[in-house]
């Protein structure tokens, strides 16, 4: 019933984009693996979102940051700018004025983010539950491929029917397919992998108004 | 004779098989939830019914729920152990489904799908604060950012008919309304995670919800083993209830086992053979056996209060078998002793039936039950010691035995006690006189809430749960009538608006009711205003260039959300929400109802329903029929007495059973108990214990055979006070207070008994025989 009920689908997928993105840069590797909790990455993304029945779909161009420990940050620059951030707090929009919007409670939303770890750990474990999981391993110069199907049953199948994550060193490409036509296509750049702590206005992002 | 006792044997075999037939192929059930047991009556009074039916629909709902509250310093362990509890609780039979945070995702698309249509007229509570404060400004950028969040409710559907997203925030606030255990809560370095888990409709009815609760504590001791540090607490009507039936259970078998044992000693020692306790055994079993045919034929399913005052005519019943079972062999063939007591037994019969079979009379159905099984009880034990005891071999008080040189001294120190006529007249007024001031001086308390023993564990994990998570605790309800159903949404609007200060500051923690689910069509109506005006006109053209699609401002004319049958099929949640001319808004976490009963008092048609309030005012208007009952008993044993033993020595008799009920009234109230339906139902065995005693000993005080009826009477008291004293020292307060009642009753009915129909004495010296 509650909104976080489908919010959380939402952002499972875009935690499994991320997860998928944030793939360790080893150089002889083709396959995705964790990042450790003292580390988060940055990078820039551009999304399409395709809605069944419209021929263009909204694009949208901005920045991330991804720490296991804390959340994600998703800043959307273009062609509004905009905050979304998920945490221990659940999800906080922040608009251009940095009014604050807290959209689910971080505690039911908390799965999510603990998904992103784990996958970032690499352990795999945790969308097993859910997902029947099917990993191409890479050969030579070709990118690996996760897809992500929702079990039979699972809540999340009436949100998602399919991701699809490709990737070399890093995610390049993230396909998020629904139920009910549309999709998400998230094309990442740029990422970059930096130890903690975060940088005092990301840190800021994450703690919130001082009260 | 023979023929006689083969034919009722026959009969008494048949009603055997045929209530066991009842009971056990199910056609009578046994009903042991006391919700069932109100808003059975037919009375026409105007606003106690419909309250009352209201409580029994709306407690019967709460009652298929269980809470559990699982809380640890490490949330990761909370989480697995949440999902351990669950998966323990969902195999147990009786579980109908599981609510775990987070749940829920799967309804959003049938929820979007029912909602969808009529989104530009549902607004959160928020969002319409937004618009009336003039910032729609707000929700439009809070649009924008929702068309490319990666969070996002968007998608090809939703913006045909809700591109300002505002169907989300209104089901969010919804969510937080329903109160179904949000999520998780941080507080003071602990988590807490809520667990709902709602219950069979038929679990307490069929008696298995025991099984449940001895299953559910399994579960938790399980889950506690797997992660150290973790506590859980529960609440729900069923872990109350079967706590409260343990503890009796356990309370009635020590005291049945202790009792039963006191009795066969007593036997014992007075006969020093096992033969009069069969001839006992016979007439109680008897009684027990036709009680049970009788209300197995005429109800469908009986109560178990009905069932446990039934089965307490046994003291009654064992009257009977002992004003025989004392008659010397040598005072005649068994017919001839048959013949000697036939008389008393008749009268305490006749009265006794009287009694309870004004019971009937009233409306309620669980007093006719207990009429029902009393009078066909009381019947059968008369004709079984006139139709079997005379085949039972005769055996012999034994002087020798203690009991019996126990009744010897009584009997002295109560002759001593003999008065003239006058005194007792005057005895006899003061009685009279004392009842009716006791129906003023001491009032009744029908408090149900003060009737069980309240486990102080269970109450105090509810309390913790209630302070927690603002779920659980006292139910408390808020009826809505008017004329038609939009009408009643939007007085349940101005409810909660009357209510918002009391949700804010905490002393409410929460509320809901069916215009929070479907708003009314004014404030649907209005909501489309607002936000046509509030955010269509000035932001639609701004939001269609960055969509794919032109959005235009909806038409305010379309059609509204009404509650019908989609809705109730979509929205589980509002059953029970409205009833036959009203609705129902219900209050969670409420600390207190004046300030509830202040904040409506300005919106007509609106009025607090307390369940607990309301119950006792059912149980106060049950009492009301059993004093009225008692009343005409009362009465008619008076006539009786008079009529068979002239007016004087009609009166004296009269008074002894009143004076009984006089002494365990004043006595009770002396030793705190208080004066409900329970006790006023103690008092009728009281009367009819009472009436027994003194009609046996006035029928055979000038008879050759009066010591062996003081004997009797004395039997039937030590049995008597043995089962029903016994009772006194149950750690159930209801328990308690009637085995209390009765015993005090009984002792005062035993003394007065001898004292109103002992030989008079006149000018200190005793008559001779009063004829």
């Amino acid at each position: 019933m509650s909104k976080i009920g489908h919010i959380t689908a939402t952002a499972l997928t875009a935690v499994l984009l991320v997860c998928a993105t944030v793939t360790p840069p080893h150089a002889q590797s083709r396959n995705p693996a964790g990042i450790g909790q003292d580390q988060y990455l940055q990078g820039q993304f551009s999304m399409d979102r395709h809605l069944a029945g419209f021929d263009k779909p909204l694009t949208s161009e901005g920045e991330f940051t991804l720490s296991p420990a804390t959340g994600l940050i998703w800043h959307t620059i273009t062609p509004f700018p905009g905050m979304t951030v998920l945490d221990d707090h659940g999800i906080t929009r922040i608009d251009d004025q940095n009014n604050r919007e807290n959209l689910a409670g971080g505690d039911q939303f908390r799965p999510f983010i603990e998904l992103i770890s784990a996958v970032l750990a690499g352990n795999w474990d945790p969308l097993r539950e859910r997902f029947d999981i099917v990993q191409q391993t890479a050969k030579g110069n070709d990118p690996w491929q996760i897809v992500l199907t929702p079990k039979g049953g699972s809540p999340i199948a009436g949100q998602i029917s399919k991701i699809t994550a490709t990737g070399t060193q890093f995610v390049d490409v993230v396909q998020i397919a629904k139920p009910s036509g549309d999709r998400d296509a998230i094309t990442l750049s740029g990422q970059e992998l930096h130890d903690m702590p975060l940088p005092a206005d990301l840190a800021d992002i994450f703690a919130g108004p001082a009260n | 004779m023979t023929m006689r006792a083969s034919i009722w044997a026959i009969c008494l075999l048949v009603m055997a098989v045929f209530g066991g037939a009842q009971l056990v192929g199910g056609h009578t059930g046994i009903d042991a939830d006391f919700l069932s047991l109100i808003g059975q009556e037919q009375t026409g009074d105007g606003t106690t019914p419909d309250d009352i039916h209201t409580v029994r629909d709306l407690l019967a709902q709460d009652g298929r729920q269980a809470i559990f509250m699982l809380f640890s310093p490490d949330r990761t362990k909370l989480e697995t152990a949440g999902t351990h509890l669950a998966n323990a609780l969902s195999t147990l039979a009786g579980t109908s489904s599981i609510t775990l945070p987070g749940q829920g995702a799967d309804r959003l698309n049938e929820l979007m799908d029912f909602y969808g249509p009529y989104a530009h007229g549902l607004l959160s509570d928020t969002d319409r604060e937004t618009l009336q404060n003039g910032e729609g400004h707000r929700l439009y950028r809070r649009a924008v950012q929702n068309l490319y969040s990666p969070v996002t409710t968007l998608g090809s559907q939703t913006l045909q008919h809700d591109p300002f997203a505002l169907l989300p925030a209104f089901l969010s606030g919804l969510g937080d309304k329903l109160g179904n255990g949000a999520g998780i809560i941080q507080r003071d370095g602990q988590f807490y995670l809520p667990l709902m888990v709602r219950l069979s409709p038929d679990l307490r009815q069929t008696g298995q919800d025991s099984i449940w609760v001895t299953g559910a504590n399994d579960a938790i001791n399980a889950t506690l083993a797997t992660a150290p540090g973790l506590k859980i607490a529960k609440t729900g009507q069923v872990f109350f209830a079967v706590a409260e039936a343990t503890r009796a259970k356990s309370d009635v078998q020590r005291i049945a086992i202790l009792a039963t044992i006191g009795i066969v000693l007593m036997i014992g020692l007075v006969f020093y053979s096992p033969v009069p306790l069969i001839g006992a055994l016979l007439v109680v079993g008897s009684g027990l056996i036709a009680g049970m045919a009788a209300v197995t034929l005429i109800f469908p399913a009986i109560h178990a209060i009905a069932l446990v005052f039934g089965a307490s005519l046994i003291g009654i019943s064992v009257d009977y078998a002992l004003h025989y079972l004392v008659m010397p062999p040598h005072s005649g063939t068994a017919q001839e002793r048959i013949a000697k007591i036939r008389p008393g037994l008749s009268l305490g019969l006749l009265t006794s039936v009287i009694g309870f079979g004004a019971l009937s009379v009233s409306p309620t159905q669980l007093l006719a039950q207990i009429a029902v099984y009393s009078v066909a009880g009381l019947i059968a034990a008369y004709i079984s010691v006139l139709c079997l005891l005379p085949l039972i071999p005769c055996r012999k008080v034994q002087t020798s035995s203690p009991i019996h040189r126990f009744h010897h001294i009584l009997q002295t120190g109560l002759a001593k006690t003999r008065t003239g006529f006058i005194a007792r007249l005057c005895l006899a007024a003061a009685i009279f006189a004392g009842l009716m001031a006791c129906l003023v001086v001491i009032p009744g308390n029908n408090d149900i809430r003060q009737l069980g023993h309240g486990n102080p564990a269970l109450i105090q994990e509810a309390a913790q749960i209630s302070d927690v998570m603002g779920i659980g605790g006292q139910p408390l309800f808020l009826q809505i009538r008017g004329q038609d159903g939009e009408a009643r949404l939007q007085t349940a609007e101005a409810v909660r608006n009357a209510l918002t200060p009391l949700l804010a500051n905490g002393s409410l923690g929460g509320m809901i009711g069916l215009a929070d689910v479907i708003p009314s069509i004014a404030r649907q109506s209005e909501n489309r205003k607002q936000v046509n005006d509030g955010l269509y006109r000035p932001f639609a053209d701004q939001l269609s260039e960055l969509l794919p699609v032109t959005v235009a401002a909806p038409d305010e004319k379309a059609p509204f959300l009404i509650f019908d049958d989609r809705a109730a099929l979509n929205l589980p949640e509002i059953t029970g929400l409205r009833l036959d001319g009203s609705d129902i808004i219900r209050l969670r976490a409420a600390t207190g109802i004046d300030a509830i009963t202040t904040a409506i008092a300005a919106i007509p048609d609106t009025h607090v329903i307390d369940p607990g309030a309301t119950i006792s005012a059912q149980f106060a208007q049950y009492r009301h029929w059993a004093l009225i009952a008692l009343g005409i008993s009362l009465g008619v044993a008076g006539i009786l007495a008079i009529v068979r033993y002239g007016l004087i020595r009609g009166i004296c008799v009269f008074a002894a059973p009143a004076g009984a009920i006089l002494i365990a009234v004043i006595g009770g109230h002396l030793i705190g108990i208080s004066q409900n339906f329970f006790t006023t139902m103690a008092l009728f065995l009281v009367f009819a214990i009472g009436a027994d005693y003194v009609l046996f000993l006035a029928e055979s005080r000038n008879s050759d055979h009066n010591n062996d009826t003081h004997l009797a009477v004395l039997l039937s008291l030590i049995s008597s006070v043995l089962t029903f004293g016994l009772l006194a020292s149950s750690s159930v307060p209801l328990v308690s207070d009637i085995g209390s009642v009765i015993a005090i009753g009984l002792v005062g009915a035993w003394f007065l008994a001898y004292w109103m129909t002992a030989p008079t004495i006149k000018n200190n010296k005793e008559t001779p025989r009063d004829t």
